[in-house]
Parts: structure tokens; C-alpha cells; sequence
């Protein structure tokens, strides 16, 4: 019997105490400093080198380069860049393979969108999604 | 209303009934909504969470949207259940609900009858509703929808007898079973006081019968998907949960005028207050503790239930019944 009371007791003082909730979608939710979230791509540090699309274990980066404008110098500048969120697993190899950092991981993570085509971000959009960049990379 | 019980029938006089049931009916229908609304306000506020927000001002309006979406449900049929009784049975949960709070004195004006008996047919009525449930759990054709009902049905007839037990003691006290009598007998003391015992007995007995936490066994989601009401959608389905809130609403007036002094003062000073304030503060507070004790204690076990109805609540209730008898005669002289 004095533990249904002390049961009681418990839930009672509760009643008044902080609440945990967080409001979410009111206030935006600071994810810690190593999360993974939609990548940012800096088109003019890209070599092309083709490493991430060759890394990505969902394939689902498609990149197309084309020779640099200027002759004198050589190797290529990209042209395309596409990620696919519907496979994209977010796994953090592609921006671990880069070698001059272009391709980064932000800590933004909504990319609930109404229809599927949404999910596919081009070069114009990575590049854009420039907020939150993570500090390590 | 009692002056127009009593004159002959007319339209006329159907025409005031009809209407004092629909105002009873949207009163009730307002007190669901929001005892609903502050049932998930108070357990989210105990587990630390703040409840319904989002619909309205304060989520004032969740409720109204549930309710909404469930009459917007397509009305689903199973093609085995039995068509009759299928339809029957929320009506059959449903009405007793409704029709026992016709015997209830909320002040001691507001009041639809006022019978002699009116304890008996509060108790007598209420015991429909098992048939409702159990009606509901056999037409809908399905193992899980029986098993509930038959739950419910075990559970809601052993705990009818505690229950019906530890009033006893009160209609000993009083000398009638007249609702109106005993709330004018508890002018002195509260029956909480003398009657602490049956008191007890009768919260317990009533958690159960309401099908609450911690007796929710007839519904019990983890194992039962639901219980007798697995297959009900939309409409029908909105009629159980509604005849579970009435229900709420019945006992809490019911405790108010057996236990809690009806709409008297907690001392005559008080008596500027209007009585129907008093009864519906009295009336939350039970309110308040049903969703307190949903909050805090786990389900019970089935094996545990039945022992519990019929050797322990059953012999206090008993207990309580020949203590008050001891006393009442010794008071009449009779030692």
C-alpha cells in the first residue's frame, strides 16, 4: 500500500517538473559536431577524380567533367554533380575519400520533400546548401 | 423537471424531455472532449512531456480533430461478423451509459428523476454495458475481439459485487437508497469518513468497472491488439470510447454523491459558493485522480485479477458491511 502512495507521490511532483520535450520543428535542433548530414560541394575544388562516385556503396553519385576552359592548363573541371537522396545513406565515405575537401558534410538533415524527383540535388543545389558546414572533415 | 414527470404526457411535455436530454447529451459530449484533452495533458505533463500543443490554441482543438477523422473513417464491416449484432453492440455499450444519468442530483435542483431507488437502478443499468461488450466481442468474429469481451465480462461482473458491497454500508447508514437522501444525510460528516473502508473498496471496484488503469486488461494493446473492440472503425468505434468517458463521467458523480458529499460545502460558512460549483470540484478531483493513477501504475496480471475481485476486495467489502451494521444498531439501541 505505501508504494501506490509513494507511486503517486512520484507522478504528482512530476506534474510541475521541466519538461524534456524539445520544440523541434519551432526551434531548430542542434545536432552535435560529428553528425552526418547533407553534403555541400564546393565545385571549384573539385579534380574530378571520380573517387567519391567510385567510394559511394548506394552509387549514388553521378558526376560528368569537362576539359579546363583554360588550355594552358591540364586535368578537367566538373561540369555535373548529382547525389540522390533516395539512396544516399549518408555514410560519410565520400567526403572521407575526397582529397581536397570539396565535397563535405553539413549537419542540416530535412530533406522530407513532397515528391520523389525533389530528392535529386544537383551541383547548384550541394552548393548552396552551405550553412552548418561541419568543422572537421 | 420533476414537476413535468409528474403531469400527464403530452407533446408538450415530450418536446422539454427531448430537449433536456440533448442538453445533457452536448454537456457530456463537452466533458469527453475535454477530459479527453486533459487525460493526455496530465499523464504527458507526469512523464514529463507537455501533451497535445499543436491543434488550436494550447491543442485546446485535438480532441475535435480525433473525433473529426474517426467520423470521417470509411465504416468498416468485417464479411464474417454478425450484422445485427455488430451494429447492436455500441449501442448496447453506449445507452446504459447515458441512461443512468438520468438519476443523478448534480445540485439539488438539477436533477432529471428522482427516484426512490435511485442507487439500484445506477447499479442496475450499468451492468448492461457488459452485454454491449461482450455483444461486441462475439460478432465481430474474431479470437482476439472474444477473448476481450470475455475479459471484460469476467472482470466487470466480479467487480459489480465489491461494488455493489461497499455501498451497502452507506444505504445502512442513511436508511435509503434515494440519491437526494444521501447526499442530505452527509450534512454532519462526508460518507468518505465513516464509510473509509467502503470508500476504498468502492474506488477500486469502480476503476475496474470502468475499464481503467490499473484493471485496463479488456483493452490491453501489447497483447490483446485492442480487445473487444479490435473491429470497430469510425463511427461505431468513437460509440465504445464515448460510452467509456460517460461512463467516467456516471461513476465520478456517482463517488461525488455516495462518498464526497454531493454539492454540500466542505463547511456551512462556504455556502455563498454556488452547489454546482461545489459538485464539480469534487467531481474533478476524481476526474483528476483517474488520470493520476493512469499515469502511475502498471497493468495488472489476468491471473492476479479475479483472485483479487472475489478474495480480497469481496471479504472487506463484507467486512465493512458488518462493521456498519454493528454500528448502526448500537446506535438504534439494539445492544
Amino acid at each position: 500500500m505505501l508504494g501506490l502512495a509513494k507511486g503517486l507521490g512520484y507522478t504528482f511532483k512530476k506534474l510541475t517538473e521541466k519538461k524534456v520535450t524539445h520544440f523541434y520543428p519551432d526551434v531548430p535542433f542542434p545536432m552535435p559536431p560529428r553528425f552526418r548530414g547533407i553534403q555541400h560541394f564546393s565545385p571549384e575544388k573539385c579534380i574530378v577524380c571520380n573517387q567519391c562516385a567510385r567510394v559511394c556503396p548506394t552509387e549514388c553519385i553521378q558526376l560528368t567533367g569537362k576539359p579546363h576552359p583554360d588550355p594552358e592548363k591540364k586535368g578537367k573541371i566538373i561540369d555535373t554533380y548529382d547525389i540522390n537522396f533516395e539512396l544516399c545513406i549518408l555514410c560519410d565515405l565520400c567526403t572521407e575519400v575526397c582529397p581536397t575537401e570539396a565535397i563535405v558534410m553539413t549537419n542540416n538533415f530535412e530533406l522530407a520533400a513532397y515528391s520523389r524527383d525533389e530528392l535529386y540535388k544537383n551541383l547548384k543545389w550541394l552548393d548552396a546548401n552551405n550553412t552548418n558546414v561541419r568543422e572537421e572533415n | 423537471m420533476s414537476a413535468l414527470l409528474q403531469q400527464t404526457p403530452s407533446w408538450g411535455t415530450a418536446i422539454w424531455f427531448i430537449l433536456a436530454a440533448v442538453v445533457l447529451l452536448a454537456v457530456l459530449l463537452g466533458f469527453v472532449t475535454y477530459a479527453i484533452y486533459f487525460e493526455r495533458k496530465v499523464i504527458g505533463w507526469m512523464q514529463l512531456r507537455i501533451g497535445p500543443n499543436r491543434v488550436g490554441p494550447l491543442g485546446l482543438l485535438q480532441t475535435v480533430a480525433d473525433v473529426a477523422k474517426l467520423l470521417l473513417k470509411e465504416d468498416i464491416r468485417p464479411k464474417d461478423a454478425d450484422k445485427a449484432l455488430f451494429t447492436l453492440a455500441p449501442i448496447l455499450a453506449y445507452a446504459p451509459a447515458f441512461a443512468v444519468l438520468a438519476v443523478m442530483p448534480f445540485t439539488d435542483s438539477i436533477q432529471f428523476a428522482d427516484l426512490g431507488i435511485g442507487l439500484l437502478y445506477y447499479i442496475a443499468l450499468s451492468g448492461i454495458t457488459v452485454l454491449g461488450v461482450i455483444t461486441a466481442g462475439w460478432a465481430s468474429n474474431n479470437k482476439y475481439s472474444l477473448i476481450g469481451g470475455l475479459r471484460s465480462a469476467a472482470q466487470m461482473i466480479s467487480y459489480e459485487v465489491p461494488l455493489v458491497m461497499s455501498v451497502v454500508g452507506i444505504v445502512l447508514l442513511t436508511g435509503s437508497m434515494n440519491l437526494k437522501d444521501i447526499v442530505e444525510a452527509q450534512r454532519d460528516v462526508w460518507n468518505i469518513v465513516p464509510q473509509f473502508i467502503g470508500f476504498c473498496v468502492f474506488i477500486i471496484a469502480a476503476q475496474a468497472e470502468l475499464n481503467r488503469s490499473p484493471f485496463d486488461l479488456p483493452e490491453a494493446e501489447s497483447e490483446l491488439v485492442g480487445g473487444y473492440h479490435v473491429e470497430y472503425t469510425g463511427f461505431r468505434f468513437a460509440m465504445f470510447m464515448l460510452a467509456e468517458y460517460v461512463y467516467m463521467f456516471g461513476m465520478g458523480t456517482l463517488i461525488t454523491i455516495l462518498f464526497l458529499g454531493g454539492w454540500l460545502p466542505i463547511h456551512p460558512a462556504l455556502d455563498f459558493i454556488p452547489e454546482i460549483v461545489w459538485f464539480i470540484l469534487k467531481f474533478s478531483l476524481y476526474v483528476f485522480l483517474q488520470f493520476w493513477i493512469r499515469a502511475t501504475m502498471p497493468r495488472m496480471r489476468v491471473d492476479q485479477l479475479m483472485s483479487f475481485a472475489w478474495k480480497v476486495l469481496l471479504p472487506v467489502a463484507l467486512l465493512n458491511i458488518l462493521l456498519t451494521a454493528v454500528v448502526v444498531s448500537y446506535q438504534n439501541g439494539m445492544f
